[in-house]
């Protein structure tokens, strides 16, 4: 078997999704043996002008948010170049936490000190500005997305053999599996590409794999993940930490509730949730202990900060007020 | 904006907002027509979801209505309903939805001229805001970005197969 041609970028993003590709564990030497990595700025120290000569490529991962022209650029550049295009990490699937920026509203550059001479080379300026911030999936056409941030080993390595359909079964693998929607996984064991558009996660929220006990007992206190609460056993949301499991797609395996730290929403959200901040919204306020006007209103007071928190991974793309309008 | 007319999407519960809707109309009095009356069984049942999606899918105003707290049908769901509303009220105004577009009130069966002054107030209330508009851009080209519209069709089974 040929070598596929394997490129991963980041667009604007911290990074860690490439190194979540490297942490693979013993897969990493498969890596090498089973793709032949053409492009890969971070491990590799390419520049975006080598794509040029680049006639194509099988797979490329792409990780973070498009925010800047170049980002732009460099994404619709490499998917005319690319087989498949897979949107790696929250960011590039949902736009991520950079795309908070979309709700300043802001048009343009931020303003730049005026008459003053900058060197380039001392002091890099930003590049320019797309007026919003956008998912990968909202620039360029996208195959796969592997959401999270970062995305789990798992997941990585499950839509790698995805996309190289010569599957093999392994303990690694079927974890992933699990998790998975059953038809996508009997494609990847059967050596069969998934349907175009496939997330690699489950379908379910995160509750559904969360190990933590509900008692259907409210709360009267809101917490934060750095006040004393009972970080095992009891499901958070119902001691009064913001836990937004019941709004996001499973498929972690309840990695951050599992260890007591509430989940933050960044596998987007669930399939049949129509509005992250709206189902949240929902969730929270039942769970509130008491059903007095003056002691509602205490406890509402006590949220900051409502969408950041709610849509802290997606904002561009799943809050149904503020991602953009399409005419179709 | 002299001619804009609100959309109002109204949620009124079958038990006591409905009923004073109905009689609002069989007693002839005058309301604005700016209301699209939604019947639902209890205010208790209105998900913030199905406020958020009217908002997005065109509506000016919201207005969930149900009994008065104590007379509800179902025991509780007005207070289920007053307790989201508070929350909901915070995003909202967090996502640019001003005061006044969303509201909950409490019309008894009874009190249609209750009704008709809830409707009349807070059409002329959102007249007064203007029509509500998303700071979202338009998509420019996202119904042309489906992977099926861009990909030449030939170029990519056959790099996703070879080898």
């Amino acid at each position: 078997m040929s070598r596929k041609k394997l490129a991963l970028f980041t667009a604007t993003g911290c990074r860690t999704c490439e190194n979540m590709v490297l942490d693979i564990h013993y897969q990493v030497q498969r890596l090498d043996r089973l793709f032949e990595i053409v492009f890969w700025p971070y491990a590799l120290g390419s520049q975006l002008s080598d794509l040029d000569d680049l006639r194509s490529i099988d797979v490329c991962l792409v990780a973070g948010a498009i925010r800047t022209r170049s980002d732009r650029q460099a994404a619709e550049k490499l998917r005319g170049k690319s087989g498949l295009l897979v949107a790696l990490g929250a960011c590039a699937a949902f736009g991520g936490m950079p795309g908070l920026v979309n709700r300043s509203q802001a048009s343009g550059n931020p303003p730049s000190p005026v008459a003053v001479d900058i060197d380039p080379q001392s002091e890099p300026v930003l590049g320019e500005l797309e007026p919003q911030v956008a998912a990968l999936g909202q620039t360029v056409a996208v195959d796969y997305v592997i959401p999270g941030c970062p995305p789990t080993q798992p997941l990585v390595w499950a839509a790698i053999q995805a996309a190289l359909t010569g599957a093999g079964s392994n303990t690694h693998l079927s974890f992933a599996m699990s998790r998975l929607p059953k038809a996508v996984a009997q494609a990847i064991a059967s050596g069969v590409l998934p349907p175009r558009g496939t997330v690699f996660a489950g379908e379910k929220a995160v509750c559904a794999s969360c190990s933590r006990v509900k008692q259907e007992k409210g709360f009267s206190k809101v917490i934060r993940p750095f006040q004393d609460y009972e970080s095992t056993g009891r499901c958070l949301l119902e001691q009064g930490l913001v836990c937004q499991g019941i709004a996001t797609r499973e498929g972690c395996g309840g990695l951050c509730t599992g260890v007591g730290i509430p989940c933050r929403g960044c596998f987007g959200k669930a399939e049949a949730v129509y509005d992250p901040g709206a189902k949240m919204v929902s969730a929270i306020s039942s769970t509130f202990q008491t059903d007095e006007p003056a002691e509602i209103e205490a406890l509402t007071a006590q949220f900051h900060d409502l969408v950041g928190t709610f849509y802290r991974y997606n904002l561009p793309t799943e809050c149904a007020l503020l991602r953009p309008r399409s005419r179709c | 904006m002299k001619d804009f007319e609100p959309k109002i999407i109204a949620f009124l519960c079958n038990w006591c907002s409905y009923v004073a809707a109905d009689a609002a109309g069989v007693s002839r009095l005058t309301q604005q027509p700016n209301a699209r009356v939604i019947r639902v069984f209890c205010s208790g049942m209105v998900d913030p979801g199905y406020v958020i999606k009217a908002f997005a899918s065109g509506a000016d105003g919201v207005l969930v209505a149900g009994c008065h707290p104590g007379d509800c049908h179902y025991i509780s769901g007005n207070r289920k309903a007053l307790r989201r509303s508070r929350l909901l009220e915070r995003l909202l105004l967090e996502l640019g939805v001003e005061k006044g577009r969303f509201r909950l009130e409490w019309i008894a069966a009874s009190e249609s001229p209750r009704y008709v002054e809830v409707i009349n107030t807070m059409t002329d209330d959102i007249r007064r805001l203007g029509p509500w508009v998303t700071s979202a851009p338009e998509a420019e080209a996202a119904c042309l970005k489906r992977p099926s519209d861009l990909v030449l069709d030939g170029q990519r089974p056959a790099a996703a197969t070879s080898g």
